[in-house]
């Protein structure tokens, strides 16, 4: 969930509060827009928001957030409005773009003062739209420019990596493409997101100056913000175009509420080459229309809404109305409410206006019968029984590791279901098997109180080419005895019971298995088949697990005795 | 009166029967209870001045390793003129020696004895041992003090050289110097009663016994109604049991779970691997959402993709609705989507792919409720508040007529049926697959606020794709944070703990 840094003052201003650090009511404000105080340091008037829906990059600005809940606190209701005059400024793309990072859009902002704080709102702005709306700028990323060092029209092209020379941001001296993404933190960052191509995109003015190396960095001449710097060139850059003017929106217009003027920029694409856009006029500020029916807004908030009523309600939630009838409502979506996707959103937005906790909930009562899952009943017996032998129930994790699993148990590797991207070296694929998390267990506990009798019943997750998942996961069902004089016929007697109770016929086979005693470990039989594996524990896992007392064991294979009772009582 | 213990009061009566003090070993035979016993017992009638209890050194005598040896074989002496014996009474020393099977340096020890005994004589001339006239006609050679003594103390163990007579004390002395046995200090305790101890033990004498233990004997032979059982202290601390107990968070789940089924849900299954497309893409997340990112999720290494085949009608529609909104009337992702991406394995994060994959079968009825408790998983650094692995519980209810206010209620009803909340609050909130979304929270004296379960309605690009055609609901439980708050554990770890002595220690109920 993104969060977003917001001075404290600088809140309670644009929405005519005083809070006193009340930051309860602060949250009840915020619950308009799914926000959240995450935090608030009060020496530094710093406010730490955390914003649950992802898809409303509108919010990540003081001024954006501050936009939305105005609204719902009756201070400015409606749609806030924004403009863009036409500008003479163009830019040019190369059709080589295309399959590499295809999209831009532009603007331009003049006569803007920013000040520190200022500059740092927006830089904030920047990194949480580059971060989370632009994917780490894979889908988008946003350049702000000096215009008055600009010479338009701009070019949006691609080149050879070593063809091109520049001083990045924040450097002094000259460097090539593929040094910057080497040397300059920005390129290790991002580097790998233009490394698979061959030709790397870059904006230039139409002297020949690097404007920048877009997704990488920009200019240090061209591309650098100073509080001075009163005429700006907005640029997005991006692989789908919707979220490239999107972006382009949210950052034009958050400049825009910081004092500057807008000016749209004429975006030139190639005829050919796979594009479909030809000549594209940014930013587009332009509402978005939306027919709200008034029956199918009632049908799914069980209220009874007139449309009037809806009305009222979509001017406090911050949209507009174009023309209404007593069944429709034309709603007008403002361009930064990039979220609104289907006229469900604007449902809710008219139920949040409503109030949630102004509606009746409703518990209906359904002919409808409830039922745990099929296997869950004998699981339970199973458990019982365990429970009644006297053995302790434990929970182990079904993440582990091949030590655990194999080389602790004296086993050798066998295929299993391992993790592609683990985050720590004990959890690096899914268990096969339970004993060894039992065994696992014994060893965190070798200073209480002996005997200690336990058992785990739980999900196994073995490798099955016939699944769609190509897994399936049994239910495994594994008990281990520990005290000085543990040994086998101690387990082999509360198998016998559990299995006389649970109604299964057995038989046992003699088995060399590397985890137990040569001579004191059987394969389980049920049904003709190997359902289990019983035994004494061999020592020399016993040292690797650090156990002093011997063990004994059973591991059964739950399930398949399960679904064998099922089959022979459908028969 | 006095209360006395069964065991002091028969060690008491024992005491009394001796004649004088007597040693904690004497009494340990008189009364058949260990060394312990007698010593626990002496010095709680102590207290009550029933007896006195001294420190007396005595000798004690024990065989050494030698002594013992010639307890079989017999000593060297015995097995020569047994020898001479079965010669006919004479015979020369070197061949008596040889049939005795004495060993060269003993032959001249035993030849010594034989002759201090009087068993026999020496010619040193000839070299003979003639047997004495004496022992000709006996049927054996008598068993000499020595020998005695010897079997005496290899059998009952060291013996307090006190204990022995005239003779026999002879012969000790005479163990010791043949270096057979040595002769030892020993602090022996003496108890001595006190005449208020034997006015006690007189009393006593007259009043039935004492049994601790309630035997089958006593019960069979009707001898219980003779004794007296013995009265317990009954506060004294025991030994602990530990029984077999379930886990208390999986005891927590079954409740959970049984409550579901009373509210008229049905349980969900399906396997902790999951493809992406019913974890994300059937739920309307797009491919490139952060929550796909390896730093989110967890992808299966081998095998990478799941098989779709049974489901390419569903996977065609949820891609155009991803890439355009299809038929349900949104503007969709507006990006190209990848087929493989929706393939790709992984550990699934939450239970809702279940919800998904059940809308997906359309194999269920309008209105049917439907739950799941799902094991999830997410790459996090586990910590007080994180666990990589957990536990989900969550599902869905398919009615024509379902609205806003049955998103309310049916939060509404867990909080009071589930957590047993005093007050609830809803807000609104944010799921990528529902909208409109509800969090509840639910307020519990003495536990303050937690959130306590979202619920939403699932978005038309969700429901459509499927083939659903009424309003599905897709609610789910903050179980973990519940669970926390009942058992007054503040780490999430717990619920995988692995502190056999905090399970032995879990109350069942809460």
């Amino acid at each position: 969930m993104p969060t977003i840094d917001v001075n404290y003052a600088e809140l309670e201003r644009l929405l005519s509060i005083t809070l006193d650090g009340d930051m309860e009511k602060l949250d009840d404000i915020l619950a308009y827009v799914k926000a959240e105080v995450k935090s608030f340091d009060p020496k530094e008037g710093l406010l730490s928001i955390e914003m649950k829906d992802t898809a409303r990059a509108d919010l990540w600005s003081v001024e954006g957030l501050t936009r939305a809940l105005r609204s719902y606190t009756g201070l400015q209701k409606g749609i806030k409005s924004y403009v863009a005059e036409i500008s003479d400024v163009e830019v040019n793309v190369d059709a080589r773009l295309f399959g590499i990072r295809p999209y831009i859009g532009c603007a331009v902002i003049k006569n803007i003062h920013l000040n520190d704080a200022a500059i740092k709102d927006i830089m904030h702005l920047q990194d949480k739209l580059d971060h989370t709306h632009g994917r780490s700028r894979r889908r988008t990323s946003i350049g702000i420019y000096n215009l008055d060092l600009i010479k338009p029209p701009i070019v949006y092209t691609a080149v050879k990596p070593g063809a091109v020379q520049f001083v990045p941001l924040g450097f002094a001296e000259l460097m090539g493409l593929d040094e910057i993404l080497e040397k300059h933190p920005k390129g290790q960052e991002y580097g790998h997101i233009v490394k698979r191509n061959l030709l790397y995109p870059m904006l230039y003015d139409s002297a020949g100056k690097v404007l920048s190396f877009p997704p990488i960095i920009n200019s240090n001449d061209l591309g650098k913000i100073v509080e001075t710097s009163c005429n700006l060139l907005v640029e997005v850059t991006g692989t789908l175009n919707k979220t490239v003017l999107n972006t382009l929106t949210l950052v034009t217009s958050a400049l825009i509420d910081h004092g500057g003027k807008a000016y749209s920029v004429t975006i030139n694409y190639p005829k050919d080459a796979g594009y479909t856009e030809q000549t594209l006029v940014t930013p587009d500020f332009s509402n978005r229309r939306f027919e709200l029916s008034v029956a199918e807004t009632n049908r799914l908030l069980g209220l009874n809404l007139s449309a009037e009523k809806i009305i009222g309600l979509l001017d406090t939630a911050g949209l507009g109305v174009e023309k209404a009838s007593a069944e429709y409502v034309t709603v007008l979506v403002p361009c930064y409410r990039i979220d609104v996707m289907h006229p469900v959103d604007i449902i809710e937005d008219v139920a949040i206006a409503y109030g949630y906790n102004n509606i009746v909930p409703l518990w209906r009562e359904l002919p409808t019968t409830g039922k745990a899952k099929a296997d869950q009943h004998p699981i339970d017996i199973a458990r019982d029984l365990m429970v009644g032998l006297g053995y302790q129930e434990v929970l182990n994790t079904t993440l582990t590791n091949s030590q655990t699993l194999f080389q602790k148990m004296n086993q050798m590797p066998s295929h299993l279901i391992e993790i592609s991207n683990p985050k720590v070296i004990t959890m690096t694929c899914l268990r096969n098997q339970l004993l060894p998390g039992l065994m696992e267990f014994l060893s965190t506990n070798q200073s209480v109180e002996f005997p200690q009798k336990i058992f785990e019943l739980g999900k196994v997750i073995l490798p099955d080419k016939a699944e769609e998942t190509q897994t399936s996961d049994k239910d495994y069902l594994s008990a281990v005895t520990t005290h000085p004089n543990a040994n086998f016929s101690e387990i082999k007697s509360i198998l016998d019971s559990f299995m006389v109770a649970f109604g299964v016929e057995w038989q046992i086979q003699e088995v060399m298995h590397p985890s137990f005693i040569a001579g004191r470990a059987g394969k389980i039989l049920t049904e003709g088949k190997e359902t289990g594996i019983i035994g004494e524990i061999n020592p020399g896992v016993l040292e690797a697990w650090k156990l002093e007392n011997p063990v004994a064991a059973f591991e059964l294979h739950l399930q398949t005795l399960i679904e064998d009772k099922q089959k022979k009582q459908q028969n | 009166m006095v209360e006395l213990r069964a065991q002091e009061q028969q060690l008491l009566t024992a005491l009394n029967k001796q004649d004088g003090p007597a040693s904690v070993e004497q009494l340990v035979e008189s009364c058949g209870f260990p060394d312990a016993a007698v010593m626990r017992s002496a010095l709680a009638l102590q207290e009550k001045y029933l007896l006195t209890i001294q420190a007396a050194t005595q000798n004690i005598i024990k065989l050494t390793a030698e002594g013992t040896s010639y307890v079989q074989t017999g000593l060297p002496e015995r097995r020569l003129i047994v020898a001479v014996a079965e010669l006919g009474g004479k015979a020369n020393l070197s061949e008596v020696a040889k049939k005795a099977g004495l060993a060269p340096q003993f032959i001249q020890i035993a030849q010594g004895w034989v002759i201090r005994k009087k068993w026999a004589f020496y010619d040193s001339k000839t070299n003979t041992l003639t047997l004495n006239d004496t022992l000709l006609h006996q049927m054996a050679i008598p068993e000499g003090c020595d020998e005695t003594l010897l079997k005496f103390i290899d059998k009952k163990g060291p013996v307090l050289i006190d204990d022995l007579n005239g003779e026999f004390k002879d012969a000790s002395e005479q163990l010791k110097k043949r270096k057979l046995a040595v002769i030892e200090a020993k602090t022996t305790r003496i108890l001595k009663i006190t005449p208020e101890g034997k006015k006690v033990a007189v009393d006593a004498s007259n009043v039935t016994p004492e049994v601790t233990q309630l035997t089958p004997e006593l019960i069979i032979t009707g001898k219980w109604r003779e004794v007296k059982l013995q009265k317990y202290n009954i506060k004294a601390p025991v030994a602990k049991t530990w029984g077999g107990k379930k886990h208390p968070y999986l005891s927590f789940l079954d409740e959970v779970r049984a409550k579901l089924v009373q509210l008229g849900f049905q349980e969900m299954t399906g396997t902790m691997v999951e493809a992406s497309f019913f974890n994300f893409d059937a739920l309307y997340v797009p491919q490139d959402h952060p929550a796909r990112d390896p730093s989110d999720i967890y992808y299966i290494k081998d095998p990478p993709y799941a098989s779709l085949e049974t489901h390419t009608q569903a996977v065609e529609q949820v891609a155009k609705t991803h890439e355009n909104g299809g038929l349900t009337g949104s503007t969709g992702w507006g990006y190209k989507y990848n087929f493989e991406v929706a393939r790709r394995l992984i550990l699934r994060g939450h239970g809702t792919c279940l919800s998904a994959r059940t809308l997906e079968t359309g194999k269920y009825v309008v209105p049917s409720r439907h739950f799941s408790i799902a094991r999830v998983y997410r790459p996090e650094i586990t910590d007080r508040t994180h666990l990589s692995e957990f536990n989900q519980v969550e599902g869905i209810i398919i009615d024509e007529r379902l609205t806003l206010r049955d998103l309310l209620g049916v939060l509404g009803k867990f909080a009071l049926e589930i957590a047993g909340a005093d007050k609830i609050r809803f807000k609104p909130d944010y799921f990528p697959f529902t909208e409109p979304s509800v969090e509840l929270s639910a307020y519990k004296e003495g536990y303050g606020w937690i959130e306590f379960g979202g619920s939403g309605i699932f978005r038309p690009e969700v429901l459509t794709p499927l083939d659903v055609r009424v309003p599905v609901i897709a609610w789910g439980l903050g179980v973990d944070r519940l669970y926390m708050m009942r058992s007054g554990i503040s780490d999430i770890r717990m619920i995988f703990s692995q502190d056999l002595d905090w399970l032995r220690r879990q109350r069942v109920v809460s």
